[in-house]
């Protein structure tokens, strides 16, 4: 059996009055990568920084391989490594310099160690430079390297591509699979950039307003569709309404909620008023409109 | 522990900030040293200027001596003209202008008194003229023997004079008097005696100076001692001064030594915390004040409080590194004033001891420099550790390096004028106040505190509790701190 690496039970954070968050719960496995998705402000941040022990617990409970957050701070947080928001750096220091502050914190690691990651993330060239010379994209990737330097278990990214550029996007994502693959942790990431989830993430945890209100894998949820839409790519739209009343109609394009069996039926129909037809295709519900369909577009309390 | 410890200080080694200050405290010690070195004057003083003269000039030609509103002024300021006539016929910084000062300022007064006074007297006149005559052709003959032989004389006669009048008087009051008026001749007897025996030229110079102390001292302590009415705890505190500054006095006359001297290494390393105390707390506090606002201030702290340690231990682990930090301040100071002050003045003062009136045994003790800056450490520890506390309190609670900077400052700077009006206007209370019992300095050597009834244990207790009150808050806020959006 794949051995549980984070539990959330039943989170609750209020700051003062406000209610942050609701009974959050959600577990990860030994490889997981799950996308922690969800509008700014619904809680993102909240609940990494209460997995974390940054802040302090209305109600619920934390435990990272097995110990407590609260309880065996110490021991819980030994196999975590994170990046909270922005990649915490000493800007006046050297990306090597950085390390090594993060290195003598912890019992077992060797120079060696740091190199290694180095090279993981590709800074060998520039690690003997001030931080404050970096662009963010290589402050991002210090931040991972930083992160990851004690092998943890279990990687919390908070936002790890803002303010990146495509590129940056990119080797990020690739960097994480690679990380995924070679160090074998369980990844936590959290992100409103759907589209980057996409194809990295295997579990998805979708949080509005405080409250989870999704968590599957990612194939599930992609899926789960309300409606099983039928794209039709003709010449001609105008007599469309005339002999399929229900479409819905984009140009050259019109759209149809209807089995697969049906579709033989509509082309019958379309070849009869010697309509044209392009091509016919299942519309395919990216993350990003699986995640507006559930949330409703970014709302904030 | 260690290792965050190791990494604390690893961040503060690799500012910049550190050494920007570490230079600009370097440049001050320089601008000390090449000032007591080129421009201290402490022993010659000129008695004129030109300005003054001229001033005096001016005056002189609007005064009409024949008027009686303006007789004296115009007395006054001839004989001041007078003698700066006579004075420059001496070297600026000669012993003789002092004999003139002292000694023939009297005669020209007099006789500029029966020039152009109420009673006109040409013989007296003449007579004055021949005394001042007679002073100045001993002057010239560079003779200053003679004239601390003849104060010599004259305590000798006043004495022996006195004594003898000691058996007519009955009456108390009288006895009173004469008995205060030996004292003074004797001491008076003792000064000239000193003068001869120690070979001492009239002049500005130490000794000159240890002399004239000796003198108004050794009077005090006799008056102080004579009182009937119990001392006031402020009188005491003169007394002691007095009795103090006497002992020392009668040590440099007796061993010819300048233990007051400042304008060497061993004076400068002397006075280090007077001169450079306010360098050493602003680099304390620069520290102190940012070593926990600054990690919120740019999101650090939560690379911090992620690792496995516990809050406690990283805010210990801060605190230690400031302590460190404290005693690498006083010894980089001290270490560079022993080098610039090595380099400019050489090393030789550096023989001399520090005395120090130990008022429990009554003697004079003295004690190498290093041995009296070991004590100076140990006494303005207190100060610079709650200075310190109070920062990193600061830093803590209100994560603002301004605020932690700003504050400590600011109650550095206003401690000494709220000491100077609590002893001023007594106020009680205020013993319990931290400014009046972090420095330990006037406990040493028997010596009486500034307020009356304190002693060292009880300034030590109130320390510890402003140390506590400060770190106690502190801990439990950092160890309760939510961590929100930086």
């Amino acid at each position: 059996m794949e051995k549980t690496i984070l539990k959330c039970e039943n989170l609750n954070k209020k700051f003062g009055k406000k209610q942050i968050l609701y009974d959050v719960s959600f577990e990860m496995k030994e490889g997981d990568i799950l996308g922690f998705i969800g509008p700014n402000g619904a809680g993102k941040t909240t609940t990494i920084k209460l997995i974390l022990g940054l802040q302090g617990i209305n109600g619920g409970k934390v435990s990272i391989n097995g110990y407590d957050i609260e309880k065996q701070f110490t021991k819980a947080i030994e196999k975590v490594g994170a990046i909270v928001e922005n990649p915490d750096l000493y800007m006046y220091l050297t990306g090597y310099d950085n390390l090594k502050l993060v290195k003598n914190l912890y019992k077992n690691i060797d120079d060696n160690r740091i190199d290694e990651v180095v090279k993981l993330v590709k800074l060998e060239n520039r690690i003997k430079d001030k931080v404050s010379k970096y662009s963010l994209g290589m402050r991002q990737r210090l931040g991972i390297a930083q992160a990851i330097l004690h092998r943890p278990n279990l990687l919390i990214l908070d936002e790890p591509t803002n303010g990146l550029d495509p590129e940056g996007i990119k080797e990020m994502r690739e960097l994480l699979l690679e990380l995924a693959s070679k160090e074998k942790m369980a990844i936590l990431i959290s992100s409103h950039n759907l589209a980057e989830l996409d194809n990295l993430c295997n579990k998805i945890c979708i949080i509005q307003n405080g409250k989870i209100i999704e968590t599957s894998d990612i194939t599930d949820i992609k899926h789960q569709k309300n409606k099983q839409y039928k794209i039709f790519e003709v010449n001609n739209t105008d007599l469309i309404k005339n002999i399929i009343p229900e479409a819905i109609i984009q140009k050259k394009k019109f759209k149809l909620d209807i089995p697969k069996e049906k579709v033989p039926d509509i082309i019958e129909k379309l070849v009869e008023n010697k309509i044209k037809i392009y091509e016919v295709k299942e519309e395919e519900k990216s993350l990003e409109q699986a995640f507006f369909e559930k949330t409703g577009g970014n709302v904030i309390e | 522990m260690n290792k965050l410890i190791k990494n604390e200080l690893t961040k503060i080694f690799k500012k910049k900030s550190i050494y920007i200050t570490l230079f600009i405290i370097l440049s001050f010690v320089i601008l000390t040293n090449c000032i007591y070195k080129f421009f201290y004057n402490g022993t010659s003083n000129y008695y004129y200027d030109d300005n003054y003269i001229q001033t005096l000039k001016e005056e002189l030609v609007e005064l009409d001596p024949t008027k009686e509103s303006d007789m004296q002024l115009y007395i006054n300021v001839k004989t001041q003209l007078d003698l700066f006539e006579l004075s420059e016929r001496y070297d600026k910084g000669s012993w003789q202008i002092d004999i003139l000062q002292t000694k023939v300022y009297d005669y020209i007064d007099q006789k500029n008194n029966y020039i152009y006074g109420e009673i006109k007297d040409e013989n007296k006149v003449k007579e004055m003229d021949n005394k001042i005559n007679d002073i100045i052709e001993k002057l010239d003959k560079d003779d200053w023997k003679y004239f601390a032989q003849q104060e010599l004389e004259e305590a000798k006669s006043t004495l022996e004079e006195l004594e003898k009048q000691k058996d007519k008087i009955q009456d108390k009051q009288e006895l009173k008097t004469l008995k205060d008026e030996i004292e003074y001749a004797k001491i008076n007897k003792q000064v000239a005696e000193y003068r001869i025996d120690k070979d001492i030229k009239y002049g500005r110079d130490y000794k000159n100076n240890a002399l004239n102390t000796y003198q108004n001292e050794a009077r005090n302590v006799y008056i102080m001692g004579e009182k009937e009415e119990p001392l006031t705890y402020s009188e005491k505190q003169e007394y002691n001064e007095s009795i103090k500054n006497k002992e020392i006095s009668q040590y440099i006359i007796e061993n010819d030594v300048d233990v007051n001297k400042s304008d060497d290494l061993r004076g400068i390393l002397r006075d280090l915390f007077e001169q450079y105390g306010l360098f050493i707390i602003v680099m304390i506090i620069m520290v102190a004040g940012t070593i926990v606002s600054e990690e919120f201030n740019k999101g650090t702290i939560k690379l911090l409080l992620i690792k496995p340690y516990t809050r406690n231990k990283l805010l210990l682990s801060k605190l230690i590194t400031i302590f460190i930090m404290i005693a690498f301040s006083i010894f980089a100071v001290i270490i560079m004033e022993l080098i610039v002050g090595g380099i400019i003045f050489g090393f030789n003062s550096l023989s001399v001891p520090i005395l120090a009136y130990n008022f429990n045994t009554q003697t004079l003790e003295s004690i190498s420099i290093f041995t009296y800056l070991g004590i100076q450490v140990l006494v303005q520890l207190p100060k610079y550790i709650l200075l310190a506390t109070l920062a990193f309190a600061c830093s803590t609670l209100f994560t603002n390096s301004a605020v932690a900077i700003a504050i400590p400052l600011l109650g550095y700077m206003s401690a000494d004028i709220i000491n100077q009006l609590v002893i001023q206007f007594k106020v009680e209370f205020m013993r319990f106040f931290v400014s009046m019992n972090w420095n330990f300095n006037e406990y040493l050597f028997g010596n009486l505190p500034r307020m009356e009834g304190m002693t060292a244990l009880f300034s030590a207790i109130i320390c510890i509790l402003y140390f506590v009150a400060m770190i106690m808050p502190t801990f439990i806020v950092f160890k309760k701190k939510n961590i929100k959006n930086i």
